[in-house]
């Protein structure tokens, strides 16, 4: 069988892009793993507990006291997290309704594949190079841990790392699938965003105001609960994160299919 | 195989509360030249667009190369050639990587076209396409329609932004095309555009067909505007003798210049003319607008309607 075009195309014209952020994302948490021998010299627990509880929890610094816990919270709960965030939402918005929108996409939708084919080429394309990130991030880390002796269970540490996967390629694939609804990029990018901040907020917030509930339905939640490397693989989380993403991604190709295009 | 590649019966389109299209019916045979003429905003664009499945039609339906569910028949359009009325290119990617694209896209057909077509209409293959001129992002779209020799040809207004020299180039593609055997359908917003290849044209107004005729009857219904200037006043025996010529409407004589309007052959005029020292002589196709206003009046006194 042939390789699929768009696919390929895309990841073509992307690889320059992509490189640049791999680069970025391996600096920056290249640079966090290894300033942790002595962040724990400097005592960070102590200084840290001088901090309200809440604002500690709220941010996720509860545990500083292994390096597991200050890459899970640092690395995997906010740094890698958030950028990973921008560049899959910035993308997923980008890669099938903002070339709608500036017409570039005519030459595929006129072409002999089918709309679904083109759809799942594209998100394809969104999820390699989500993939490609997130292993930067793991095998980074995991380098740094293993050169320092850092200890931290590599096991855990990969079942993190998939779980982040399915956490970003959740939102990624909502701006995806959101502006593939809607041939908007802007409505892909706003859903998304807002939906990523309010699922974040809401499992910052619930646990500190006594509302335990509010972590439970939110995705960033069953990615991270207090801590995402500390906490170990959860089947079940994992599950969610991908169910909705299946559901997103099918509620999407659903509409893009039947309406009319580049208008 | 009874069908023809294009047939449209009732196609009603609207955008939202407004209705571009207000159930157009066409046929275009086997082999045959199609011109799809109309002012902007007619409509031409969006029943291309239903053609191509990029809207789906809010009545009526449009059947392409026999496939009437287009949404099924993705692969139909592997055996279509379409030119957009406004080709987007973005990105660093060269012509020929775009073309080349465009051919993977298609199972590879038509690659071998790219080059030997790029040499024919002056294309630098290996500069990038977003900072192309119009015209030859037009070149760029016109190869892409043309080179995997497609058996219907979808044309949206294909010859803006070329030069006339290239102009003649793309007629010339376009015959050897027809010869070949391809259907064509193209739209243009100016008749003399088409009329060089056209065998038929259809007319669309405001989203709805007007008139479909041979183009050498609608050009001659349409007429010429003609204006003689002769060396010295016309006597009024010579007045009267260009009056009677039946070609000839809407005829004034001031002094030494004589304008009308001239339908069918001009070969009485140019006789009559003969008679006299001719100084200066300019015949101009009327323009679509003024077709339209003649198809009006025709229509309203058909019906019995006011006069004038
Ligand atoms: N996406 C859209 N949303 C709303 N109205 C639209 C849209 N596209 C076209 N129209 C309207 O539908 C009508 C037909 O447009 P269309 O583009 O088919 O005209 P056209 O004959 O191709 O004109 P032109 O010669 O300018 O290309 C116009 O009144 C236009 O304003
Ligand atoms: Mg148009």
């Amino acid at each position: 069988m042939a390789a699929p075009p768009v696919l390929v195309q895309v990841l073509r014209e992307r690889r320059r892009s992509l490189a640049g952020w791999a680069v970025a994302f391996a600096a920056i948490c290249g640079m966090y793993t290894s300033i942790y021998p002595y962040m724990a010299e400097m005592n960070l627990q102590a200084m840290l507990e001088a901090l309200p509880r809440e604002m500690i929890e709220a941010l996720g610094y509860d545990d500083m006291s292994s390096a597991a816990g200050y890459v899970g919270s640092a690395t995997y709960g906010l740094v890698a997290f958030a950028l990973l965030m921008v560049f899959a939402i910035g993308n997923g918005a980008a890669l099938l309704a903002g070339d709608e929108e500036s017409g570039a996409l005519e030459l595929e939708l006129t072409s002999p594949l089918p709309r679904a084919a083109i759809y799942v080429q594209r998100l394809g394309a969104l999820w390699a190079q989500i993939t490609a990130l997130v292993a930067v991030v793991f095998a980074v880390t995991l380098t740094l841990d293993l050169a320092q002796g850092l200890g931290i269970p590599t096991l855990d540490l990969a079942a993190a790392t998939l779980q982040l996967w399915l956490l970003i390629g959740l939102f990624g694939s909502l701006a995806f699938a959101a502006g593939a609804a809607t041939g908007r990029r802007g409505i892909g990018l706003g859903v998304a965003a807002t939906l990523a901040v309010v699922s974040w907020m809401l499992n910052a917030i619930g646990p500190t105001i006594g509302l335990e509930w509010m972590s439970s339905i939110s995705p960033v939640g069953w990615y991270m609960d207090s801590n995402p490397i500390t906490r170990g693989f959860h089947p079940v989380d994992a599950l969610l994160l991908a169910l909705a993403a299946a559901l997103v991604i099918a509620a999407g190709l659903r509409r893009f299919v039947r309406r009319d295009l580049m208008t | 195989m009874g069908h023809h590649p294009i047939e449209i019966q009732g196609l009603v389109k609207d955008y939202g509360s407004f209705r571009a299209l207000h159930g157009v019916d066409l046929q275009v045979a086997r082999g045959e030249a199609f011109g799809f003429i109309g002012p902007n905003g007619a409509g031409k664009s969006t029943t291309i667009r239903c053609l191509l499945d990029l809207l789906r039609p809010t009545a009526g339906v449009a059947t392409v190369l026999g496939a009437r569910d287009l949404a099924n028949n993705p692969a139909i359009r592997a055996r279509i050639g379409y030119l957009p009325g406004e080709l987007v290119m973005t990105g660093r990617r060269t012509a020929r990587e775009h073309l080349t694209y465009l051919a993977t896209l298609r199972g590879g057909a038509g690659r071998e076209r790219i080059e030997p077509l790029a040499e024919r209409f002056g294309l630098a293959l290996d500069r990038p396409v977003n900072g192309l001129s119009k015209g030859n992002k037009q070149k760029v779209g016109v190869i892409g329609a043309f080179m995997h020799a497609p058996e219907l040809l979808i044309l949206d207004e294909p010859t803006s932004g070329l030069d006339p020299l290239l102009q003649r180039e793309f007629l010339a593609l376009v015959r050897e095309t027809a010869e070949a055997g391809a259907t064509l359908f193209m739209s243009s917003h100016i008749l003399s555009e088409v009329e060089a290849v056209a065998g038929r044209v259809a007319i669309i107004r405001a989203g709805r067909i007007v008139d479909v005729e041979d183009v050498r009857a609608l050009r001659e219904r349409a007429g010429q505007h003609v204006r003689l200037t002769f060396d010295a006043p016309l006597p009024a025996e010579a007045a009267r003798a260009f009056a009677a010529i039946p070609e000839l409407s809407a005829l004034t004589i001031d002094g030494a210049r004589l304008t009308a309007l001239l339908r069918g052959s001009p070969d009485r005029l140019l006789k009559e003319a003969a008679r006299h020292q001719v100084t200066r002589w300019s015949a101009e196709d009327r323009n679509l607008e003024e077709l339209f206003m003649d198809h009006y009046r025709q229509t309203s006194a058909d019906a019995g309607g006011e006069a004038c």
